[in-house]
């Protein structure tokens, strides 16, 4: 007998009953794909954002604020940290940087940490892009400061169409765009790069401090922790951080992220398990003679064991279906609230937000949940007592 | 000897106190027999079917199937012989609702592993036995109550059982779809040469039979 196709006209059956189980399935795995999603996609972003400087020290005023390679908030550095950094034993080259998060072209927004504007001194640009090439047609920015020029990422051009020679207005200032990098990656990718003396006209309005973070490269055979722990006793007001102890500074809180998703998923996939079970335990007793018939005319246990388990695992396919699909419309409206980049770019690129691993992995747990939830209902309709229930019947 | 039965007693809990539903009754079911068990309701018909359809386990005593000791069988081998050797004929069809009338009857061939097409086949043919061949495709809601005992029948016949049980098989049916039923019954009986045991109250029924068992409180008299 066609076991899924009986099952599902058993759940049709019941209609109202199956559909609010659904969309009680449906709902928990919404939430597990968006909080899911956005916890994933923020921490891969902020263990990124540590590739950056990888086995460089990174030194910040003392007291700043630091995400992995950057700092968020906090104070500056003066122009003679660059010379004391640069004049200390092992240490190879000093770049200074200045660097700010949630920009946005004409104003400043508070909620997205993900643009980033970074000046750097021109010619030392690989310090922070590595080998990342430029679009074709591409410059990096001219010294000359007249020019005003900025290189952007590729998903800042996108979002604004920028092409080279395009125009932008930041602090009231018009920029040229000289280059597109061409990067996949989410900092890169959301990035605005400029020379560092641009950046500290446009941000400070002057040149007395030289920015808010230097790149501290150890000379060959030094350690960062010996650079690390030299600048810090020979240069008072600021922070030195190896690459560990960035990531020491984050990976605390992205474990608790973590953490708390898998247990926002967990009490959600037990709820779910809770309503399924109820829901097919409340079934099973209404059918209570069908299955003591079956049972009369001698199907096995198992096959009736499977009908049950069979309605319950389709319960979690349609609700996980349904739930996955609404989910990533839920995170792709989060990411696009808190980024600030428009929907369309997210639907373009949907399986970047969610990946399909991801999807497939949702869709089994949910699936194996349900199936799960219908075993003690199952149990229950397969060990039914066919005598008492034929003869309570009349 | 199809079925026999030994000093059978079955008795239930209900709360403090004890019901025997069926008290030391020696009976013996003969090949192609027409049995009739009469009684009125609570006489313990049904139970005593029960226990001879190896549905139920009794108290004390003993049910021999084909002179094999019931008793002595693990619950998937009482499974296999109802599903192979016993088809059941309920008082209110039990036809599972979500399945159509074919499909119904195709579910005891299923369960015995049978390939999907002969199922088919079989189905249609006992369907059109039993007269419901523009009735394929009908749920059990869209019959009248006759069609779905006419079913019940054709489902009960699907694996060639050698004993059908039908526990007041007219009981919810009107007066001339009973005798229809009836005669239906008899006449697989009488063609196909299969066992027929009916528990009931309908005295036509009981007149048609070739050996007829009077039950009261349990006790054959």
């Amino acid at each position: 007998m066609r076991v899924t196709v009986m099952c599902l006209r058993n759940l049709l059956r019941r209609r109202f009953r199956t559909s609010l189980c659904i969309f009680g399935v449906s709902l928990a795995t919404i939430f597990i794909v968006a909080v899911g999603a956005t916890t994933t996609n923020y921490t891969v972003v902020i263990r990124e954002m540590n590739i950056f400087f990888s086995g460089d020290v990174v030194v910040v005023a003392e007291g700043a604020m630091v995400i992995q390679a950057f700092p968020v908030a906090g104070g500056n550095l003066p122009v003679s940290v660059v010379e004391k950094v640069q004049q200390v034993n092992g240490v190879k080259t000093a770049v200074p940087m200045l660097v700010r998060f949630g920009y946005q072209f004409e104003t400043v927004i508070q909620l997205a940490p993900t643009n980033v504007s970074v000046g750097i001194p021109p010619g030392n640009w690989s310090v922070l892009v590595g080998n990342t090439p430029l679009k074709p047609g591409g410059n990096w920015p001219s010294p000359d400061l007249g020019k005003k020029e900025v290189v952007v990422g590729s998903s800042l051009a996108k979002q604004y169409d920028l092409t080279v020679g395009s125009e932008v207005k930041m602090e009231n200032t018009n920029l040229t765009v000289a280059g597109i990098l061409d990067t996949r990656s989410a900092l890169l990718s959301r990035s605005l790069i400029l020379p560092l003396e641009l950046a500290q006209r446009l941000y400070y309005g002057h040149t007395m401090w030289i920015g808010n973070m230097v790149v501290a490269q150890p000379e060959e055979g030094v350690t960062e922790k010996e650079v690390t722990d030299r600048i810090e006793a020979e240069i008072l007001g600021v922070e030195a951080l190896t690459t560990d102890e960035r990531n020491e500074i984050v990976e605390p809180l992205l474990q608790d992220i973590e953490t708390w998703s898998l247990g926002i998923s967990s009490v959600l996939y037990l709820l779910g398990m809770v309503l399924v079970t109820t829901v097919a335990m409340i079934n099973v007793s209404e059918r209570r003679r069908d299955f003591a018939t079956l049972d009369a005319i001698g199907a096995p246990r198992s096959s009736i064991f499977r009908i049950v388990v069979t309605e319950t695992t389709l319960i979690g396919l349609l609700g996980g279906l349904a739930g996955i699909l609404l989910g990533s419309i839920a995170a792709i409206l989060i990411a696009s609230f808190y980024t600030n980049i428009p929907l369309s770019m997210f639907f373009f690129d949907l399986f970047n937000i969610i990946s399909p691993f991801f999807m497939i992995k949702i869709l089994a747990s949910t699936v194996a949940v349900s199936c799960v939830a219908g075993v003690i209902p199952a149990i229950a309709a397969s060990r039914m007592n066919i005598s008492e229930v034929l003869r309570s019947e009349y | 000897m199809i079925a026999k039965t030994q000093e059978l007693t079955r008795m239930y809990r209900l709360g403090a106190s004890v019901i025997v539903a069926v008290n030391k009754v020696n009976l013996e079911v003969k090949e192609a027999a027409f049995v009739s068990i009469v009684g009125p309701s609570g006489s313990g018909k049904t139970t005593l079917l029960n226990l001879i359809g190896l549905n139920d386990r009794p108290t004390s005593g003993k049910v021999f199937f084909k002179s094999e000791d019931t008793s002595l069988l693990t619950d998937k081998e009482r499974r296999k012989i109802r599903l192979q050797n016993i088809g059941f004929v309920f008082q209110t069809f039990n036809l599972l609702p979500t399945l159509t009338a074919l499909e119904n009857v195709e579910l005891p061939l299923a369960l015995a592993k049978v390939p999907p097409k002969l199922q088919r086949e079989k189905a249609i043919q006992l369907l059109e036995a039993v007269g419901l061949s523009d009735r394929l495709q009908h749920r059990p809601k869209e019959l009248s109550s006759g069609e779905m005992q006419r079913v019940a029948i054709a489902r009960a016949l699907a694996n060639n059982p050698c004993l059908i049980l039908a526990d007041e098989p007219t009981g919810e049916l009107d007066s001339e779809t009973g005798y229809e039923i009836t005669k239906l019954l008899l006449s697989l009986c009488r063609k196909h040469k299969t066992t027929v045991v009916v528990a009931t109250h309908d005295e036509r029924v009981a007149k048609a039979s070739d050996v007829k068992y009077s039950i009261r409180d349990g006790m054959i008299t």
